[in-house]
């Protein structure tokens, strides 16, 4: 699809604190984000978009669904600073995560990159990117 | 129609009860039960020969005996032909023991249930403990390899109600000092040493802008409830407690929409507390007082609101300028709170229905709501996408 943005990817040199898992289903999903590209489920019968990507819409619970592109582009919710956190994420404390509003009308919760300088603060304008860690990647935003 | 009463309560203090495994003398969670239905079937004068249901909340992981309430059945020797059975639903499991106590009472299959649960985690570091929580409140391929922890959605919330409606930090951390003022007349309270608004805000972040005295100490406890039907609590000639209304409502989503919504009108307590009144045929300005599942502060300005205990936007404000104290417009948390009393996660509910208890039959002593008729519980799981509301009211 022309006009969808690939996404910036950032190489993080070591593995992910809490690593997903991929199943049969969802591998398309992490394949495309390793490549910089977003993509989540839309339901074949009722046009709605998931998230997470689902393999059922939960909307219309229509069993067929398609892999469809997402802009990369949104605006943040909400956001916060964690300073104590579980034990597999001690060494990344503290650490930026947020609530952002794609675009296309999803709603996502995911770690935030800081830019050096600049705060977060909730309606400001961002954009998704991938952290490609050593063992696979995960999706972020930054302030645009 | 059949309804239940709250005739018998026990529990004792929040605090560290769990020991580490190497230490040579440990803490039996059912020895501390059983001596807690002993003691809340004391207070409600009622015989072990009529116990008919045990609705028992799902222990931590930590609590080494499992099944836990078919257990305690043999370890008090009480045959039923009520349910027995635990409760679960992360920070709402007491209250559906609570609940599913109630239910087996209205069914008829009993005309006394036990509701008991026993939180005990102290013996686990918040680091270790918060490897298994972040499965609880995220989706754990979606949310939590981000790095999601239960309170920082709450974090979240605080951010966007400052954002939208001009609250300040001050204004949500004043609840926190409410609630330790409340804790310090409760002998049940954790944390019951009075503190200041400079120091509530001086406290180190843990999730910003929410500092260490506006998030859930962590603490162990035990409670156990005698809940009766109507016409046994007037048999017994005690001041009882009437469950006169109840509203459940779960909004069919888990932390987040991914549909964006309003995240702070907690659309769950605003649906559950209207079943609620509706079924009480009361109002919100009816209530004398109201003790709410919150482990943040702002989790109790937002679902205060949604309650309609103060107008949308202006519940930081309204906690502020006093009027959810002791003595002020409608008091909250007169327990002290998730933030003061304590909060054992899966015990923490029952204390909310011990403290309410103990304000409607007048037994509150310093922290009593004067000619207290009418109180609220709220109960909640996730960001509040569940919620588990009570009225209940004070016969004497």
């Amino acid at each position: 699809m022309s006009g969808i943005e690939e996404m910036e990817r950032i190489d993080v040199d070591r593995v992910r604190s809490y690593p997903p898992r991929t199943s049969e289903f969802t591998q398309p999903f992490w394949e495309a984000l390793a490549a910089g590209r977003l993509q989540t489920t839309r339901c074949a019968a009722c046009g709605a978009l998931s998230f997470p990507p689902k393999p059922v819409c939960p909307h219309c619970w229509h069993g067929e669904v398609r892999w469809t592109p997402l802009q990369p582009l949104g605006r943040l919710y909400s956001w916060t600073r964690v300073h104590a956190g579980p034990e597999m994420f001690a060494a990344e404390l503290p650490y930026e995560v947020g609530i952002v509003d794609l675009d296309a009308g999803l709603r996502l919760a995911l770690r935030l990159v800081a830019v050096p300088g600049r705060e977060f603060a909730p309606d400001m304008p961002v954009r998704l990117v991938v952290l490609r860690f050593r063992d696979g990647p995960l999706l972020a935003a930054m302030l645009r | 129609m059949r309804r239940a009463a709250i005739l018998g309560t026990a529990a004792v203090p929040v605090r560290k009860y769990q020991r580490k495994a190497s230490e040579p003398i440990q803490t039996v969670e059912h020895e501390m039960i059983a001596r807690l239905v002993v003691e809340a079937m004391q207070d409600a004068q009622v015989e072990k020969s009529e116990v008919n249901a045990i609705v028992c909340a799902h222990p931590r992981p930590y609590t080494k005996q499992k099944y836990f309430s078919t257990f305690m059945a043999h370890y008090l020797r009480l045959p039923c032909s009520g349910v027995v059975m635990e409760t679960m639903g992360n920070g709402m499991t007491a209250a559906l023991a609570f609940d599913k106590a109630c239910d087996e009472i209205l069914l008829g299959r009993a005309e006394v249930a036990l509701a008991f649960g026993v939180n005990m985690e102290m013996s686990v570091t918040s680091a270790e403990h918060m490897k298994d929580s972040v499965r609880a409140t995220g989706d754990v391929d979606f949310h939590s390899p981000s790095g999601l922890i239960p309170i920082s959605w709450y974090a979240m919330d605080a951010v966007r109600y400052m954002h939208e409606y001009g609250a300040t930090r001050a204004q949500l951390a004043s609840v926190a000092v409410k609630n330790r003022a409340h804790a310090a007349l409760n002998p049940l309270a954790q944390y019951r040493a009075p503190i200041t608004l400079d120091e509530v805000l001086a406290q180190r972040p843990i999730v910003e802008p929410l500092g260490l005295y506006e998030v859930p100490p962590r603490g162990d406890g035990a409670a156990c409830l005698v809940i009766v039907s109507e016409a046994r609590a007037k048999a017994s000639g005690l001041p009882y407690v009437l469950v006169r209304g109840r509203g459940f409502f779960h909004e069919g989503a888990h932390q987040i929409s991914e549909v964006p919504n309003d995240m702070i009108r907690f659309v769950a307590a605003e649906t559950a507390g209207r079943l609620a009144y509706e079924a009480a045929g009361i109002g919100p300005g009816d209530l004398d007082l109201a003790e709410l599942y919150a482990p943040c502060t702002i989790v109790e300005v937002l679902a205060g609101e949604a309650l309609g205990l103060a107008p949308r936007g202006q519940g930081a404000a309204a906690a502020a300028a006093g009027e959810t104290r002791l003595g002020g417009r409608i008091p909250i948390s007169t327990s002290g709170g998730l933030t003061s009393r304590g909060h054992p996660s899966y015990a923490t509910p029952l204390y909310g229905m011990v403290e309410l208890a103990e304000q409607l039959r007048g037994r509150a002593g310093a922290r009593q709501v004067e000619d207290a008729e009418l109180g609220l519980s709220s109960n909640e799981l996730g960001n509040y996408n569940a919620a588990l509301v009570h009225v209940l009211e004070a016969r004497r």
